[in-house]
């Protein structure tokens, strides 16, 4: 019973962290179209720009967001104006090949700048570790898991109230009426692929504390990140972040009570059985 | 067929061009071989999987199920059992087989669009990668050692790299030959018709399963075929190379970068750009580990970029408008 609350309790909150790394994917896809197959690549580069602020600094990952974010946000930016428009229109499979050699760029230029060991950019707080009843709560775990909220909550009050938030809803909804409404498409479409990196940036530094980082990693974050992506009905916030919460506990669920094998192929058998048979998502509305 | 394909196969270009790839191990030293080997390994994957990412535009990210097949359970079946490999290589081709009917049949029967087939197929390569490491029978996370090759060709051993470069020329000239017979056949026509617009191409009567189930078929026991070799030939048989989704992600970008759709251009791509790769981590490996996936990268990013419909049919169209300037000048 302890070790099923023990793992009820990591997985939620490592599936928050999950949750937020596909918001930033939901947000892209729901106003571009596009699936960004890079997603995970750019998580890692979050990660080791984390590691090369400490290296040179000395600074905790937690306070090298503050360099990291701007950073992830131009990136973005640029990558998406200069990569990924000049062929948004086409084939959709055209741009998943486009970004996946965009990771390819990725996670080799951090294997030559890096190189292949693994590695670890230690925070002050990843040691901390809180007992509630029985249960063994990691710091690291709960700051992801709060700040994973608050980012989503941030975002979906961002997207509600403010006017860019608006203008992002009109070109998810109608890109053509949005236009004529005077939203400059382009615009916002470039905003909104930088905000989704500038997010990995965060979700690098909270996945990051106890974790060895490589640069063959991205990945499976990629994959991770789809299977979130997938579950939460691709653009739907809520079920994004139920999503990655389903995900985070199968496979906190997975290792504990299955084979080593079972328990890490759980995820996946998880994620076919929802694509074929709920491909809406968990969380549908009419 | 179309009747411009046996007259193609009757030109002396292709078999003149094959005969010269033939001499190679007679000319080249075996570093220079080895490399052309490995080209031809990626020239028959990646034509092989153009049949159903190219031709049907079914963008399948499981390939390395079907490499994985023919490569472990091949090896798996002689190492640990005594099972012959030719034997093998026909129970991992037909095992694979299966497997690409089966995965046909779950995108027919829920009508799985582009993007969740790329999503599902992506799933079932990873999930592959998982049990073959985790498999003590398929060599698990250490991979399996094929005996010495002796050249006994009943063993599936041809004796060294000099065999196993002729084997894999022929099956490279084989993948494409059957791309160029897909292309001119009914088949060609329904699995075109399928990737343009798969509705339409049912309303009009293309039968959907039977045709991608076919396509997948024949890619899934030709890209079996190519893994046992590929297997033979590297004697080591390591699952995070054979199994990996990487590999997977390779053939599809050789493919793009040669030219999607086309007989000869996925060939066309993995002979620009393999041997580009080698030639690199060979040389630069040591000290930059990783420089050559960059510079595929690279060269994917600026190939799309440039030359959407890929390197080939540029070169082709190239060609076809300088000859028909020159037939209007004339």
């Amino acid at each position: 019973m302890d070790e099923l609350l023990q793992a009820l309790v990591q997985g939620f909150f490592v599936g928050s962290a999950y949750g937020l790394l596909a918001l930033g994917m939901g947000l892209v896809y729901g106003v571009s179209g596009i699936v960004n197959f890079a997603h995970g690549d750019f998580v890692s580069l979050g990660m080791y720009l984390c590691f090369a602020f400490f290296t040179a600094f000395a600074l905790d990952p937690y306070v090298s967001v503050v360099f990291t974010v701007p950073i992830m946000i131009a990136l973005g930016a640029l990558v998406y104006r200069f990569l990924i428009k000049p062929i948004a229109g086409r084939q959709l499979l055209m741009v998943i090949q486009l970004t996946l050699g965009v990771a390819l760029l990725i996670q080799n230029g951090l294997m030559m700048v890096f190189g292949g060991q693994p590695t670890r950019a230690p925070s002050m707080i990843e040691s901390k570790l809180f007992l509630v009843g029985d249960v063994v709560i990691r710091g690291a775990h709960l700051v992801a898991c709060v700040v994973s909220f608050a980012l989503a909550i941030l975002l979906y009050v961002m997207l509600q109230s403010t006017d860019t938030g608006r203008a992002i809803r009109a070109v998810q909804q109608e890109p053509r009426a949005a236009a004529l409404m005077g939203v400059d498409v382009g615009r916002v479409q470039v905003m909104t692929f930088a905000i989704g990196v500038g997010v990995l940036a965060i979700a690098a530094a909270l996945l990051l504390p106890g974790l060895p980082i490589q640069p063959t990693q991205g990945l499976r974050f990629t994959v991770i990140t789809l299977l979130v992506f997938v579950l939460g009905g691709m653009t739907n916030f809520v079920a994004i972040m139920l999503g990655g919460i389903v995900i985070g506990v199968a496979e906190a669920i997975g290792t504990i009570y299955m084979t080593h094998t079972l328990g890490q192929l759980l995820p996946y058998l998880i994620f076919v059985a929802i694509m074929l048979f709920r491909p809406q998502g968990l969380v549908w509305r009419s | 067929m179309r009747p411009d394909f046996w007259p193609a196969l009757r030109s002396p270009i292709p078999w003149a061009l094959l005969a010269l790839a033939a001499t190679m191990p007679f000319l080249l030293p075996n570093y220079y071989l080895h490399i052309l080997t490995i080209t031809l390994v990626y020239a028959a994957l990646a034509s092989a999987w153009n049949i159903v990412g190219g031709i049907a535009g079914q963008i399948s990210l499981a390939h390395s199920l079907f490499v994985g097949a023919g490569a472990m359970l091949a090896s798996a079946l002689l190492v640990k059992l005594g099972i012959n490999m030719w034997l093998g290589m026909v129970i991992a081709a037909a095992a694979s087989a299966a497997m690409g009917a089966a995965v046909s049949f779950i995108d027919y029967r829920f009508r799985l669009g582009h993007l969740s087939f790329a999503l599902i197929t992506m799933a079932f390569a990873e999930m592959a990668e998982i049990y073959v490491t985790n498999t003590e029978f398929l060599g698990g996370a250490s991979g399996l050692f094929l005996p010495k090759d002796k050249g006994d060709l009943l063993a599936f051993q041809f004796g060294g790299i000099s065999g196993v470069y002729w084997i894999m020329l022929g099956m490279a000239a084989l993948c494409v030959v059957v791309n160029f017979a897909i292309l001119s056949s009914p088949l060609g026509y329904n699995l075109r018709s399928i990737r343009d617009n798969e509705n339409a191409a049912q309303a009009i009567g293309v039968g959907l399963l039977r045709n991608k189930t076919l396509a997948m078929t024949i890619s899934a026991v030709l890209t079996s075929i190519v893994g046992t070799i590929y297997a033979r030939y590297l004697a080591f048989v390591d699952p995070y190379l054979l199994v990996s989704p990487v590999l997977t992600i390779e053939i599809v970008l050789f493919a793009t970068v040669g030219g999607l759709g086309t007989a000869l251009g996925p060939a066309v791509g993995a002979i620009l750009l393999a041997p580009l790769g080698e030639i690199l981590r060979g040389h630069l490996g040591g000290f930059l580990p990783g420089l050559h996936y960059f510079v595929y990268g690279l060269v994917v990013v600026g190939v799309i970029l440039l030359m959407p419909a890929g390197v080939w049919p540029s070169i082709r169209a190239r060609f076809t408008r300088k000859n028909a300037q020159e037939a209007k000048a004339s």
